[in-house]
């Protein structure tokens, strides 16, 4: 009797310290499934020809922290894609020269966006990157400057020479373009590692229930919401937890010195209007195959308004949140939806939210389910000092 | 922007070929592909790939067979467009697809993508008819 009794206190024992798992169905678990593996498959970007390459990476490590990029030498991209800050500036809005209107997403799995800023006008990872330099309000900076930079700085000429195969040529833009495919190389390498949520969602997948029943309750209970009744995943889908695409959250978007941010509207009309974008002659995929979206996407009204569904991975450690900051914290993003005032939407939107209307427990559970998408140690290795550049 | 607008659309003088090429007993097309029927026309599509994946751009092959007695019938313009959108969100596409004649009776469509999960209703137009099928994507 007393080895039976012994015996149940050790199971029990053992399922305390094992924590518990929900019954998830075969459709959640499907769902669940569906956030993973992580990392996502990536291959190289077509349009970019020296995307991956090792030697291009470097040279556009070095231009990410360059600060005479910018005519003023005090803004560099760093400024607002700070390391230790999770890649982006913990402002409500991004501060360059002067302060913009946006706020600053971090650059974290860039590499597996579709389109690129909030309201997406950039249709490729080295377009985009080209887009601060140029901008009056983010660096001030320009083709002839930053061809002068990299042509004139024996340390970046060599670089760029190694990255490219060539020196750089003659002409401004082309070698401007070549400074943004090489800051895109870079930020392609910046993944994030795994998070609790992989564990427990590959464990599902293995079928281990023990590994599985170590994710926190509460965080079992949010992905449940986020899965289901708060169809928060319809949006953010997939292992980045974004679809990629724009929609009209209810955020308010009057800017706060008069006029309205326009969007996704807008940044279709910028996107189409950029020599740069994937149409263009800078693209380096002879077949043109990546410039499907570009060739095809829709302007519409409804656009005016819409904002990219931000991935999800690390959302903890990137407040504010919203295209303008504007939330604080992961629980005012959660009392956001769960209030959602759906006369802000447009009335030609989709109709897809509702406010959730959840109970406080509820609240707190999305949260603690949002806070499990935290990686548990970072993929990246240390930075250290480049070696210098040997023509 | 309005040539990609316009080229969804095909003009009378193309369905007048496919009309008299292209008979519905042979509306086929090579693999799974789904087949509708209006009183008027006949439709086979396909999409490459299959299944269709969300946020992945896909293609979308077209056998458009008119029947013969509704062809005798048919509108003095008919036109021929093919779209999908989510009817419980009450949105379509963020992409606006192309659709070009490759042979007769025989249509290619690029720059479809499915940007969410769930049920999505293909709506292809022969002339007057309508003809729309449900897909759950996953």
């Amino acid at each position: 009797m007393r080895r039976l009794l012994a015996c149940a206190l050790a199971w029990l024992a053992a399922q305390a310290a094992a924590g518990q798992l929900l019954e998830f169905t075969p459709e959640e678990r499907r769902a669940i499934q569906r956030h993973g593996p992580w990392p996502a498959p990536w291959s190289p970007d077509p349009s970019n020809r020296v995307s991956g390459s090792t030697r291009a990476v470097e040279l556009g490590e070095s231009l990410f922290f360059e600060p005479r990029l910018a005519p003023s030498g005090k803004v560099l991209c760093a400024t607002c894609h700070v390391p230790y800050r999770g890649w982006q500036d913990g402002r409500t809005r991004a501060l360059g020269l002067v302060e913009v209107d946006r706020n600053t997403p971090s650059v974290l799995n860039v590499r597996y966006q579709r389109w690129f800023g909030w309201d997406g006008a950039g249709d490729s990872l080295w377009a985009q990157s080209i887009r601060p330099i140029l901008d009056a309000r983010e660096m001030g900076g320009g083709a002839a400057q930053a061809a002068a930079l990299v042509r004139g700085d024996r340390e970046l000429a060599c670089r760029y020479a190694r990255a490219f195969g060539a020196p750089p040529p003659a002409a401004d833009e082309a070698v401007l373009v070549g400074i943004g495919k090489a800051l895109a190389a870079f930020q392609e390498t910046l993944v994030t590692g795994g998070t609790p949520f992989d564990d427990f969602r590959d464990a599902l997948a293995k079928g281990d229930a023990a590994v599985a029943a170590r994710y926190p309750p509460a965080a079992q209970r949010g992905l449940r919401i986020f899965i289901g009744k708060g169809a928060c995943s319809v949006c953010h889908f997939g292992p980045l937890f974004s679809n990629g695409e724009f929609h009209d959250t209810g955020v308010p978007f009057f800017l706060a010195g008069g006029g309205a941010d326009h969007g996704r509207h807008g940044g279709i009309r910028r996107l189409l209007a950029s020599p740069y974008n994937l149409l263009g002659p800078h693209n380096d995929q002879r077949s043109r195959a990546a410039a499907v979206k570009t060739r095809h996407v829709a302007l519409e009204h409804r656009n005016f308004g819409e904002f990219k569904a931000p991935g999800l991975r690390n959302v903890a450690q990137t407040a504010p949140y919203m295209h303008n900051g504007s939330v604080a914290t992961l629980a005012d993003v959660v009392r956001h939806y769960s209030e959602l005032d759906i006369d802000r939407l447009h009335a030609d939107g989709e109709s897809l939210l509702k406010p959730l209307r959840l109970a406080a427990g509820e609240a707190a559970d999305l949260v603690a389910f949002l806070e499990s998408l935290t990686e548990s140690a970072s993929a990246l290795p240390a930075r250290r000092a480049p070696e210098a550049c040997a023509p | 922007m309005e040539e990609r607008r316009g080229a969804v659309r095909l003009d009378a003088a193309a369905l007048a070929v496919l009309a008299a090429a292209a008979p519905a007993a042979a509306c086929e097309l090579p693999g799974a592909a789904r087949v509708l029927e209006s009183p008027r026309a006949a439709l086979a599509y396909r999409t490459i790939p299959q299944p269709v994946a969300v946020g992945e751009h896909f293609v979308v092959e077209l056998a458009v067979c008119p029947k013969a007695e509704g062809a005798a019938a048919a509108p003095a313009e008919p036109r021929i467009s093919a779209n999908a959108h989510m009817p419980e969100h009450k949105h379509g596409m963020n992409y606006r697809p192309a659709l070009r004649l490759v042979s007769p009776g025989r249509y290619r469509s690029e720059g479809w993508l499915f940007h969410m999960p769930g049920r999505w209703e293909f709506v292809f137009e022969v002339g007057a008819e309508r003809l729309a099928d449900s897909v759950r994507i996953e």
